[in-house]
């Protein structure tokens, strides 16, 4: 039987799932759980809400682990990530000398990639994880992903960053005045030189140079990024990892679900099950009850009605969650019910982290 | 309702934009105005509100007056390249995968424009068309990619000044710019994050890009049901809570709680706008039944469309305090609690 403290075995523990559904709570709160478990844990997060940042102790900057102490003898570390600075950082590591580093930092095309294109918002999930895993520093390593809207752009990201650096599109673009020499069919030269023009009069000379410098200076790049693509490909299918999915009960997430689910299984990732977050539940109604009995009747029907709307609400939710079960076949490792206000300070996290995991 | 008009609805994932567009887009073509609604995440959930099962690349009719349609970027380049060079097949090829990749890399902002162009090929009557349509919601994607959208004809006009190009963004600027012509409206939810994106993001489109932004909407406020001495009698045993409460004053405390959050939010992202909000409560039904959809479209039209003497209102709206809004909310009770 499944059951979330399972989690705390594992040593990479990643939670995936739409936007909005309180990913990075959840992930924060497995971390304070893990060490509550005494296990030596750390959570990457994204994007976290300003709050919880707070809360945390993150100043949002830093990319360095901080520790987060829970009253006077516990603690895990707790890191956000900076995308940029995590390409950048890359870039200046695998590039063959400062020079060329610096080059492809100014180049506009990177620019462009490193903000938007190619997931390199998952990618860098990735190459962090990847980095703190070989640090061998923590038992378990909680990582909370960018809102995705499928499973397949996160984790594919490594593997087609590099893919799009060794394309032949890309080879091609780097000596544009090669194509009319080469050994491939003519009517494909053809294409390719229109294709070309086609290009120029969309982006401009310019940008077509940006692209060709970048191709360039990336060209004794390519095999680190593809080594490490390979690994952390190998990593996340280990047997020691396991991916959670987080979802509400609300129609959208638990579609967003399904569906990431089948991705995940499709590509051969390891899910450990469900955790459905702001889940209604309210008690069934005793007839016999005596609550609020000498309250006036207009109080009282008002209250009848308000539990009527959130007890169908609650319907809602349960079914739902069956309907997400029967769809995947995973277990539901935590349902934690819907607090009004989602934990902004430390000990909020505590009482999430209480309800998510049976501590 | 004047000319044309082009209304961007943008906003976090999961927020209703989809909703909101299709409860404006009904509402308008009940009112008689030929409308299309452009669909530009594929989840095929627009067409299933209307009881129809997908949309195609070619606007499809959803009701009298209500046509819809959905674009997909990769189709956009291909069709785009393929005209250009003629040769279908091979271009497809080209196109596949790494190759798309690398140019819509090597071309930033290019899918982004064949969007806009596809728009303004809508909204302008052409060959073979009486007249377009009088107004197009388009029921966009998120709020970091649509600000890059609406930023595209401006970085395009400067990139590539002269030529085809070059003109048709300058008729994308000039629409775009033309405030009685298009808004976007921001659709959040009452939570932090949602309100810091919405407040963030309207100054960004108001103020670097001069584009005209309606009042936001925020859906999913809860109903105000007790008043503040029924508050007070509710929440006076402070030490009763979690499981040992009774189901009634749990729930009682919970919609409470719910309501002074939501309202919380309502008046930050008042406060840092200097507009009211546009408030959808919350429903308790699983599924958005007709009537909901309606009584959306009521509340959303009165604000964003301007039917009659449409006038530049800019930020002067008559202030609808929440409470107000709210108790109109539960007036629509009785259609929205039918099964």
């Amino acid at each position: 039987m499944a059951s979330i403290q399972g989690l705390f075995r594992k040593r990479l523990v990643i939670c995936v799932g739409a936007g909005g559904v309180g990913k990075t709570t959840t992930a924060a709160a497995l971390a304070l759980a893990g060490a509550l478990h005494a296990r030596r844990t750390a959570v990457i997060t994204v994007d976290p809400a300003r709050r919880l940042k707070d809360a945390l102790g993150l100043d949002g900057l830093s990319t360095q682990p901080q520790a987060v102490a829970i009253g006077s003898s516990a603690h895990f570390d707790a890191l956000a990530l900076d995308t940029k600075r995590t390409f950048d950082a890359l870039i200046e590591r695998f590039a063959p000398n400062p020079a060329v580093a610096a080059r492809i930092l100014a180049n506009r095309l990177y620019q462009e990639l490193s903000n938007e294109l190619a997931g390199s918002a998952e990618y860098m999930a990735m190459e962090k994880l990847h980095e703190l895993l070989h640090l061998r520093r923590y038992q378990v390593l909680i990582v909370d992903t960018p809102p995705s809207a499928h499973a397949r752009d996160l984790l594919a990201a490594p593997n087609r960053l590099a893919n799009l650096l060794a394309s032949r599109a890309v080879s091609f673009l780097q000596t544009p005045a090669g194509l009319v020499g080469g050994s491939t069919s003519a009517i494909r030269r053809l294409t390719l030189s229109a294709l070309l023009k086609a290009l120029q009069r969309w982006t401009g000379l310019d940008l077509l140079h940006d692209l060709a410098d970048f191709a360039n200076a990336f060209e004794h790049m390519i095999e680190g990024f593809q080594r490490r693509a390979e690994e952390v490909s190998r990593l996340l299918r280990a047997p020691s990892t396991a991916f959670v999915l987080v979802t509400t009960p609300e129609p959208h997430t638990i579609e967003t679900a399904i569906s990431f689910h089948r991705e995940l299984l499709d590509d051969g990732f390891p899910v450990a099950g469900i955790v459905a977050n702001r889940v209604l539940a309210f008690p069934r109604l005793d007839e016999t009850d005596g609550t609020a009995a000498t309250w006036d009747a207009g109080l009282r029907a008002k209250l009848l009605r308000n539990y009527g709307e959130l007890h169908q609400l609650s319907r809602r939710d349960r079914g739902a969650l069956r309907r997400l079960q029967a769809e995947t076949g995973a277990p539901l490792l935590a349902a934690v019910p819907a607090v009004s206000v989602a934990p902004t300070s430390l000990a909020g996290l505590e009482r999430f982290a209480r309800l998510l995991v049976p501590i | 309702m004047r000319g044309p008009r082009l209304l961007f609805v943008t906003g976090k994932g999961g927020v209703g934009k989809t909703t909101v567009a299709a409860a404006l887009g009904q509402h308008a073509a009940e009112h008689g105005h030929r409308t299309l609604i452009v669909e530009t995440a594929s989840d095929g959930r627009l067409a299933r509100l209307f009881g129809q099962h997908a949309l195609a690349a070619t606007p499809r009719r959803l009701r009298a007056g209500l046509n819809a349609v959905r674009v997909d970027a990769r189709e956009l380049v291909e069709e785009y390249f393929s005209r250009l060079l003629r040769i279908r097949l091979l271009s497809k090829r080209l196109l596949a995968s790494n190759a798309f990749n690398t140019l819509t890399a090597a071309a930033p902002g290019i899918t982004e424009f064949l969007l806009l162009q596809k728009l303004l090929d809508w909204i302008e009557p052409g060959f073979g068309r009486r007249r377009g349509y009088e107004l197009i919601i388009v029921d966009g994607p998120g709020t970091g990619h649509a600000l890059k959208l609406l930023r595209t004809p401006r970085a395009l006009a400067t990139m590539v000044p002269g030529g085809p190009l070059g003109k048709s963004a300058r008729r994308l600027l000039a629409l775009l710019g033309d405030h009685s012509r298009t808004q976007v409206l921001l659709v959040s939810l009452p939570d932090e994050m949602s309100v810091r994106e919405t407040i963030e993001t309207q100054q960004a489109l108001e103020g670097d890009l001069a584009l005209r932004v309606t009042r936001p909407v925020i859906n999913r406020v809860f109903p105000h049901r007790f008043s503040a001495a029924e508050v007070q009698l509710i929440e006076q045993d402070g030490d009763l809570n979690g499981a040992s409460l009774p189901p009634l004053l749990a729930a009682a405390r919970f919609a409470i709680a719910c309501r002074r959050e939501a309202e919380r939010h309502v008046g930050h992202l008042r406060r840092a706008l200097g507009v009211s909000p546009i408030i959808l409560r919350q429903l308790f039904t699983s599924d958005l039944h007709a009537a909901d959809l309606e009584a959306f479209g009521r509340t959303l039209g009165r604000a964003v469309l301007e039917y009659e003497g449409a006038k530049e209102t800019g930020t002067t709206h008559p202030s609808t305090s929440l409470s107000r809004a709210a108790s109109r909310g539960s007036g629509q009770a009785k259609h929205v609690s039918r099964p």
